[in-house]
This record gives C-alpha cells, sequence and structure tokens, in this order.
C-alpha cells in the first residue's frame, strides 16, 4: 500500500510547472502508480489550468494584442498525430535476471536509455539511466539482504519504489511510494523481503557517504550511483 | 464588497469562461474532425496570448515564451482529436499540454547549459562512465583496505580527493584554497582517481 506520496506543494510545483526536471519526472511516475494523487493532480490541472488562461487572465489590451506572424500558418501545415490510443500502448517494462517488471509510463521514454545491471556490493545491482544534466539516475535493485551503506546526500535523492518493499532505518517503503531525501537525511536503504526491492532514484548532486569509515567509500560514490 | 458593479453584471462575467470553455470544445472538435483552420485559428485567438502571458511570467524570456505557446498550439492542432470535453475544459487540457512542453523545455535547456561544466556539478565523475563495469568492485575489499589505499596516494592527489569526497567541496573551491589552477585540481582528482582503480585492480 502507498503511504508515502509527494507533499501538496509539490503537487501543485508540479502542476504549474515550476519544479525541476527531475522531480517533475519522479512525480510523474508516482502519480502513474498512485489513483489518490491522479485524483488529486487532476483536480488541481483543472482548477489551476482553468485560472491561468481564463477569460480576464490577460487584461492588458497589449498582451491580447501579440503577433504572432506565421506561427498559425506554420501549426495549420503540420500533419495530424497518427490516432495511437494511449490505453493501447504497451506498458514500459525492464528485464533483470529474467525477471520482467513494469514500469510506470513516465519512465518509458527512458528505457532505451538504461544501460547493463552492473552487480555491486552488498547484494546490490544498478543499471544506470542517462538523464542528461537533469541529474545521475538509476535503477537500482536490492537482493534480500541488500544494503547501502549508511549516506547522506548533497543535493535531492528522489526514489520511487516500483516493485517489492525496503527499509531504510527511517521508515519502511512499499510499491509506489514517493520518497525525497536531501542533505539532512541520513539513510541506509535496505530490503529484507524474498522478492526484494527495485527502485528508481534520481540524484542531482553525488552521495556523500557519512558513517566512520564508509567516508572513504565517497570516492567510489560514482561506482554506485554515477 | 466591491463598489459600483451591480449584481446582474457580476453574474455575467461569473459565466462567461463556462460559455468560453463550450464554444473552444465545439472548435476543437471540428479541428479534430474536419483539419478546420478557421477554427483552430478561433482557438489560437483566444489561447495563444494567455498561454504567452503566464509563460513570460514563469521563464522571464520572450523567444522561449513563444517557443511554448508554438510547441503547445502545434499539438492542440495536431492531436485534437485526444481532447475529451467529457473529460475536461478545453483550458485545463491545454495547459495540461503546456506544462509538459515546459518540463521538455526544461530538460533540454539544461542540457544545453554550458556555463556550468558538468565537471564542475560531478566531479570526474562523468568522465568514467565507462569505468563501472570494468572495475569489480565486490566484497572480498573490505571498508578498511579501501582506507588503506587512499593513504597510500601521493600527498597532493589525497589532499583533492579527501577535499571533495569528504569535505564536499566543489573544484572551484580547492583550488581557491591551494592557490593553483582548476585544471590543477582536475587532473590530480582524475590522477588519485585512476591510481586507486589501479590499486583496486591489483588486489583481485
Ligand atoms: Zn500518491
Amino acid at each position: 500500500m502507498i503511504n508515502f506520496h509527494p507533499t501538496q506543494e509539490q503537487l501543485v510545483d508540479f502542476v504549474e510547472g515550476n519544479c525541476s526536471a527531475a522531480l517533475a519526472l519522479v512525480v510523474s511516475a508516482h502519480i502513474d502508480m498512485c489513483p489518490k494523487c491522479q485524483k488529486q493532480t487532476s483536480i488541481l490541472q483543472a482548477s489551476i489550468g482553468n485560472q491561468a488562461l481564463s477569460i480576464d487572465s490577460v487584461t492588458d489590451g497589449a498582451d491580447l494584442n501579440v503577433n504572432f506572424g506565421s506561427m498559425i500558418a506554420e501549426i495549420t501545415s503540420l500533419p495530424a498525430a497518427e490516432q495511437i490510443s494511449v490505453s493501447k500502448r504497451e506498458a514500459p517494462t525492464i528485464e533483470l535476471d529474467g525477471r520482467k517488471f513494469t514500469l510506470p509510463r513516465a519512465l518509458g521514454r527512458y528505457v532505451e536509455n538504461t544501460g547493463s545491471w552492473s552487480h555491486l556490493l552488498g547484494n546490490l545491482w544498478q543499471a544506470p539511466v542517462d538523464m542528461g544534466e537533469i541529474g545521475k539516475a538509476n535503477f537500482i535493485y536490492m537482493q534480500k539482504g541488500g544494503r547501502v551503506p549508511e549516506h547522506t546526500h548533497r543535493g535531492n535523492e528522489m526514489t520511487l519504489v516500483i516493485d517489492g518493499e525496503f527499509s531504510d532505518g527511517v521508515s519502511d517503503y512499499d510499491t509506489g511510494d514517493f520518497i525525497l531525501m536531501n542533505e539532512n537525511h541520513v539513510h541506509a536503504p535496505h530490503s529484507e523481503v524474498n522478492e526484494g526491492c527495485l527502485v528508481f532514484s534520481i540524484v542531482d548532486a553525488p552521495l556523500h557517504f557519512t558513517s566512520g569509515i564508509a567516508r572513504l567509500l565517497n570516492p567510489f560514490s560514482h561506482l554506485f550511483f554515477k | 464588497m466591491l463598489v459600483g458593479i451591480p449584481l446582474e453584471a457580476k453574474r455575467t462575467e461569473a459565466s462567461k469562461p463556462k460559455e468560453c470553455a463550450k464554444e473552444m470544445s465545439a472548435y476543437l472538435q471540428t479541428v479534430a474532425e474536419d483539419r478546420c483552420k478557421m477554427s483552430f485559428s478561433k482557438v489560437f485567438g483566444y489561447f495563444a496570448p494567455r498561454l504567452r502571458s503566464y509563460a513570460l511570467k514563469q521563464i522571464g524570456n520572450e523567444a522561449l515564451a513563444m517557443e511554448l505557446v508554438q510547441d503547445t498550439m502545434s499539438n492542440v492542432w495536431q492531436k485534437a482529436h485526444l481532447f475529451n470535453a467529457e473529460k475536461g475544459s478545453p483550458s485545463t487540457w491545454i495547459f495540461t499540454i503546456a506544462r509538459n512542453i515546459r518540463f521538455d523545455m526544461l530538460r533540454k535547456q539544461q542540457n544545453r547549459k554550458e556555463d556550468i561544466c558538468s565537471d564542475d556539478l560531478w566531479p570526474v565523475l562523468c568522465e568514467h562512465t565507462a569505468d563501472a563495469n570494468e572495475v569489480s568492485l565486490d566484497e572480498q575489499i573490505t571498508l578498511e583496505q579501501v582506507g588503506g589505499l587512499f593513504d597510500e596516494l601521493p600527498e597532493k592527489q589525497r589532499v583533492v580527493l579527501e577535499g571533495i569526497y569528504i569535505e564536499g567541496k566543489s573544484q572551484q573551491e580547492i583550488a581557491d584554497e591551494l592557490s593553483i589552477p582548476l585544471g590543477t585540481v582536475k587532473s590530480r582528482t582524475r590522477l588519485a582517481l585512476n591510481r586507486l582503480k589501479e590499486m583496486l585492480k591489483d588486489h583481485d
């Protein structure tokens, strides 16, 4: 059961188009998985959208009479998009060791940017996702007993549980949960369930390991979470 | 309480957006069914200035605001058949398209940003993308051993790595502190990481 949702403020920022591209991606992937946030988002979209584009949203005559030049002509010379019904498109998947995981639609466009899995320290598997400069993203799979060394964050680490359950010494997380960690959080994710746990994680700055000698792992944090 | 506005006028004001939604829905339907350019120009005439005004407030750049209007209205023209009046108003639908395009633009913009070199945000990390698979870091290497390796680095390289990874400084900060060029900090970091990787390979 999903217990961790984006805050109302994060949803509003997302709907208004005012959050970072990385946060927008994880929020929209969560929305794909969460009926509650789906409903909340469509309510927000209706009220914010209607207001932003309402008849009196622009009263300045100069703004209303902007010359758009040949824009209409350029647009109407474009062909109509092919009619593919959204619901008929197959859900994107990712595979690890013969196991197929269904992904939320928002992550579908990145499947082809996902590199191959590598096996890391502590029963962890990682597949890097090329997201360009918006952040460093990975699919991370924790086998039963898999453990990430305790660390904090120099930026925001946004995580979405794709399949399974894990704990991090702060809370227990289930499929669909949305987790945002920043420099104020220290945690040590691990999974103890038989089926393990697949998460999608995006960090907008490298992780910073904190506990004792594990700090010396920092030079290698790029090997874990590029 | 607003002074001087008769009740009647107020009521007309309030009913306007709804009528407009109905009107715009009908135009969108004609665009979807007949590719009607006239109907599209009505939709454009209403939404384009409002989208531009909203985008300008948000982005603060005229050219990008116009790009957002063009991309959004292109989607409206090309995907009018996806609009469903039962699911929401034209404003909601078009606003949502604009929002998604805004995030696409944000992604592209971030990838275009050259003033913040990825190197500075991701010290060394980006240069070693290919290495993750080459270096096998398995359970055989304990954290203590890694600590030991760290001490084997030449002093100058170790200081730079400690600054970046343990103290969390940027490469620029370290350059300023040590009064050495940024390029030197970068090359020392690169040398040190390569050295550590060599040492790790020897451990296998
Ligand atoms: Zn939710």
